[in-house]
């Protein structure tokens, strides 16, 4: 590993323009907001240690940040950033998935030539040709309890825990469109599949049956039929939380409840992007990731952030009822072209084209609303 | 490989017709051996005949099974040492006064680890082929609660945490370690462990396990082989660190120093890319302890043996309450090395790093620290101490015994008597020559050192007078063997007798050969143990299930027909899975004199590797994804990865 100290860019003065009880235009006070707002921002960059600019995917885990960019995965303890590339093990210098396992505390990194398994400073690799992982190009890492799921360019697999015992599922085995698969996220009795131009497919993990969910317009940049199923077969990225499946295209992000789906749309909603690399969820909060910004919702409140012209950035918040209240920030995001968040109890990190940022929260998530599950979701690109 | 393969099977076979098995015989075999002096082949059935079914072979008939001591465990107030009979499913308790067995219990599955709660009231123990622990009362002896772990547990430490204390376990076949509850037995998680985790001890604070691997881990070309010391923190259930272990391999002991952040752990050093006929020259297999400083994560590897003599497979350790000295088994030189620890502290504080970083390979070191070298009854494996560290209880396992040694005079002062030693069996008297080194010269090795319970060690060797680095093989393993014949990599030897002869001695060991007796023996030793264990167990998955179809197939998958001779059953033939014959794969490598290699057998072949006769293919996905281009060895290339990976699960399964 190699080291180097942080020294925090961001936001001496932290201009807490959001401080204090908000009150909308009306004057009677706001309601209060389902998730916490970000009160300020940080930026890391190779400067403070980040081998790279380009930030693919972010995990923060018991202390530690786990950091996968172009030029390898580094690791934020304290002030400082250590660096594992291919010197120390690791499969390939692009990293594009992180998950972790519960169970063990091992880290699992995605790669864009293998899978590697971190464990206390071991890194260990998987190869398309030295396992039975299906393809190299790793988009998407999900552990669940008693295997690792990756999605790669050529189906999805699975390790089972004990055995090491490789199962692979593609277009030939199940009800996928094609073999590329961009997401796997996990419920505790379902997988469920980001299928490139394939929406979702969902298995079953008792019995190992497969079901399908399209796009019924199928349509890729329209929404005919609002709210009828995925909002597009591209699927971009796939979330589950808390009985909640968000789906993340390049068209809108569609939620899904287990009974009812309901689109969202740049153009009919507060999303502020309808191209969208990512969601992370906490509780029935999704955090989605978009080429032109970071947009925070239950799908009935919104907060967008942005940069803005000029430096700093904005806050538009949304509530239910009340139109669009819009503020600047002192601090913004590194890039608004996000690629990758982590949400822990108090910051939320961000992955993103130019440099890592942290989100300070102007509150704690209420640990009520954290999620019920069994498996960890993965970290992407 | 076909046509080479089947124009030598066809001649070969046309001429021993002819010939009546004389002159064609006699032609074959020097063709195939280089060789003249063969002797016992009597028809081609010696080499490359078959069994019809595995029941023939001995491996899978009875035979004796003896009171081999393996794990140890003294009571806290001293008064009762616990014995592990793996091989007789026993556990036993003995007087320490009398020095008497005093009760037996059965213990299904294989007895092997033991460890005591603090108080003394429960006995956990490992059953190594039942993939479980029990917990015995030790008021009765019996068994109270079982939990299942890892394949093939061995070491088992019990480790204070919250509640009731914590067990640690190794799991040597699963390369795992389980977290159990003490009570309720219950497993509470799986870490991954190095390779072959196999022993545990609590670390020097109590808070954490520490499990020593025997097996280092996998090497491509040059790099250093190295064993780990994983640390793990049992509350957390999690690893907190890794320690390397460079070089270090067969490491089968571990123990903290009170008073010092110190895990001691025997190891060997094998520089297996040396000309294993440097044996005579000393040097080639260094027997050693590793000193894992755990406050500071670093390893220094210090030698026991010395210039002219070696102390081989050193195996378990203990260390004395007081700290003091550390006293150590060399299971291959039947001695207990005595280590004054407060000397090798100094030597470790006043070398400088290139001494420390050097030291295992300095012969004239080990009289810094060596004070002692106290011999014992045969096959030393496991050592305990009293709690007062008066008394040095040595499982002496080959001769169904435990020495109590005086840790004050050194001198033995009784023996515990398990079994009748074992000296009318064969296959008993064949284990003692694999496991005895002073069949090598100044008896660096023995047998065991590089095949392990007659596994393999994972490395590749540098063995014929043919040059350095030329001809580079992979171990092979020992255990299912039987029935195989020839062997060797290129198949030139028609039986153990042959292999293990007069050339052996020439090439390996460089001393006198074995006697014929010991020959005979170490057949029956040999032939006797099954093929190894794999993870892999229960009802067959669909994925084996298609494997197997894929194994047997005549036709491609897409539907061409497959010629017989790279079928994968033509070669790999059922019930061994090999066909006794050689085979050119296109495996054949600059540094290779042929390119025709024997077929192994495939049973238990995924504990076994690395793979190919160079041990090239880490795993069994390269040996087709890298090493079969030009689909040589089998008609790989039309596979789609499901299809190559059900391939791979029905081998595992094997």
């Amino acid at each position: 590993m190699t080291k180097k100290p942080v020294t925090v860019l961001a936001c001496a003065a932290a201009a807490l323009v959001l401080a204090g009880p908000l009150k909308a235009r009306s004057g009677r006070p706001a309601a209060e907001l389902p998730f916490p707002l970000i009160e300020r921002f940080e930026h890391f960059g190779p400067e403070q240690g980040l081998p790279a600019w380009k930030v693919h995917c972010v995990l923060a885990d018991k202390g530690k940040v786990w950091v996968g960019t172009t030029k390898g995965l580094a690791v934020l303890e304290g002030k400082t950033f250590n660096v594992i590339g291919p010197g120390q093990g690791l499969s390939h210098s692009v990293v594009t998935a992180l998950a972790v396992d519960p169970a063990t505390g091992d880290l699992w990194v995605g790669t864009l030539r293998g899978l590697n398994r971190i464990s206390a400073g071991k890194v260990e690799t998987f190869t398309q040709t030295s396992s039975g992982l299906p393809n190299n190009v790793v988009y998407s890492v999900a552990v669940g309890k008693d295997a690792v799921w990756v999605a790669t360019a050529a189906g999805v697999g699975r390790r089972d825990a004990r055995t090491g015992s490789w199962s692979l599922f593609d277009s030939t085995n199940t009800l996928m469109h094609e073999p590329w698969a961009y997401a796997v996220t996990l419920s505790p009795e379902k997988l469920y599949v980001g299928v490139w131009a394939g929406g979702i497919v969902e298995q079953d993990l008792a019995r190992g049956t497969w079901k399908e969910y399209r796009d019924p317009d199928g349509e890729m940049e329209l929404d005919l039929a609002p709210d009828d199923g995925p909002i597009s077969d591209i699927t971009s990225w796939a979330t589950w939380e808390d009985g909640i499946l968000w789906q993340a295209s390049y068209s809108g992000v569609a939620r899904y409840d287990g009974t009812r789906w309901k689109s969202y749309l740049e153009k009919k909603s507060p999303l502020v992007s309808n191209f969208v690399n990512f969601i992370a969820a906490k509780g029935r909060v999704a955090w989605i990731c978009t080429d032109r910004g970071l947009t925070v919702t239950d799908g009935t409140s919104w907060a967008t952030y942005k940069g803005a012209e000029g430096g700093g950035g904005t806050v538009e918040i949304t509530r239910p009822g009340t139109p669009p209240e819009r503020r600047r920030t002192a601090t913004a995001m590194s890039n608004d072209f996000v690629l990758g968040a982590s949400i822990t109890e108090n910051e939320v990190w961000l992955a993103t084209s130019h440099g890592l940022t942290r989100g300070i929260l102007a509150r704690r998530i209420d640990q009520a609303t954290a999620a019920r599950k069994t498996g960890t979701q993965g970290a992407s690109r | 490989m076909r046509i080479v393969r089947g124009f030598a099977t066809t001649a070969t076979a046309g001429i021993l017709v002819a010939a009546g098995l004389c002159a064609g015989a006699r032609w074959h075999m020097l063709k195939m051996s280089g060789r003249k002096d063969l002797t016992g082949v009597k028809s081609c059935q010696t080499c490359h005949g078959r069994p019809e079914t595995l029941e023939e072979l001995p491996w899978a008939k009875p035979r004796p099974h003896h009171a081999s001591p393996g794990g140890l465990a003294v009571s806290p107030d001293g008064k009762r040492l616990y014995v592990a009979l793996d091989d007789t499913d026993e556990v036993a308790e003995v007087d320490t006064g009398t020095r008497l067995v005093v009760r037996r219990s059965k213990v299904p599955g294989g007895p092997t680890g033991l460890a005591l709660d603090p108080a003394g009231e429960r006995l956990y123990v490992t059953c190594r082929s039942g993939d479980r622990v029990a917990a015995l009362e030790t008021a009765t002896l019996k068994e109270v609660a079982t939990a299942p772990v890892g394949t093939a547990p061995v070491g088992i430490a019990w480790i204070p945490s919250q509640g009731s204390g914590r067990l640690v376990v190794a799991n040597s076949v699963s390369d795992d370690v389980t977290v159990l509850s003490a009570t309720p037995l219950a497993s509470l998680g799986h870490l991954t462990g190095g390779r072959e985790p196999y022993a545990v001890a609590a670390s020097p604070d109590g808070s954490k396990a520490m499990v020593v691997s025997r097996m280092a881990g996998l090497t491509r070309g040059d790099e250093v082989p190295a064993a780990e010391v994983t640390v793990v923190d049992p509350a957390a259930i999690r690893v907190v660190s890794r320690e390397r272990l460079e070089s270090g391999h067969l490491s089968e002991g571990i123990c903290a120093v009170p008073g010092r952040p110190w895990a001691l752990s025997p190891i060997l050093k094998v520089r297996n890319l040396v000309p294993i006929t440097h044996a005579a020259q000393g040097w080639v297999v260094s027997a050693g302890v590793a000193v894992c400083d755990l406050s500071k994560g670093s390893v220094v590897e210090l030698p026991l043996d010395e210039t002219n003599a070696y102390f081989a497979d050193p195996s378990g350790i203990a260390v004395e309450p007081s700290g003091k000295r550390a006293f150590i088994v060399s299971a291959g030189a039947n001695v207990v090395t005595v280590v004054d620890l407060a000397r090798l502290s100094r030597w470790l504080e006043t070398a400088g790093e290139d001494a420390r970083r050097g030291a295992i390979d300095d012969l004239q070191l080990s009289p810094e620290y060596v004070v002692a070298r106290v011999p014992t009854g045969l096959n030393p494996r496991q050592v305990a101490l009293s709690p007062d560290g008066r008394t040095l209880w040595v499982a002496e396992r080959l001769q169904d015994s435990v020495l109590a040694l005086d840790t004050g005079t050194l001198q033995p002062i009784g023996r515990v008597v398990l079994g009748d030693g074992g000296g009318n069996d064969p296959i008993r008297r064949g284990e003692r020559v694999f496991a005895r080194a002073s069949t090598t010269f100044q008896g660096q090795f023995s047998c065991r050192s590089c095949h392990p319970d007659g596994h393999v060690d994972g490395l590749a060797y540098d063995f014929d007078l043919d040059g350095v680095g030329r001809n580079i093989v992979d171990n092979r393993n020992l255990q299912g063997l039987a029935g195989t014949e020839p062997f060797k990599w290129t198949g030139t030897n028609p039986s153990l007798r042959v292999q293990c002869g007069p050339r052996f001695a020439k090439v390996l060991t460089r001393s006198d050969p074995f006697g014929e007796k010991d020959l005979d023996d170490l057949d029956a030793f040999i032939f006797s143990l099954p093929p190894s264990r794999t993870p892999s167990s229960g009802p067959w998955t669909d994925a084996q299930k298609r494997g197997r179809e894929i194994f047997f197939a005549t036709r491609t998958t897409d539907g061409r027909e497959i010629p017989y001779g790279l079928r994968c059953s033509t070669c790999h033939r059922p019930p061994l899975y090999t066909d006794r014959l050689p085979a050119d794969v296109g495996t054949k490598g600059p540094a290779d004199d042929t390119g025709l290699f024997d077929t192994p057998h495939l049973l238990g072949v995924a504990a076994s590797a690395p793979f190919l006769h160079d041990g090239r293919a880490a795993t069994l996905e390269e040996i087709w994804t890298v090493y079969n281009p030009k689909d040589q060895h089998g008609i790989t290339n039309t596979m789609n990865k499901i299809q190559l990976n059900d391939l791979i699960e029905y081998l595992k399964r094997l």
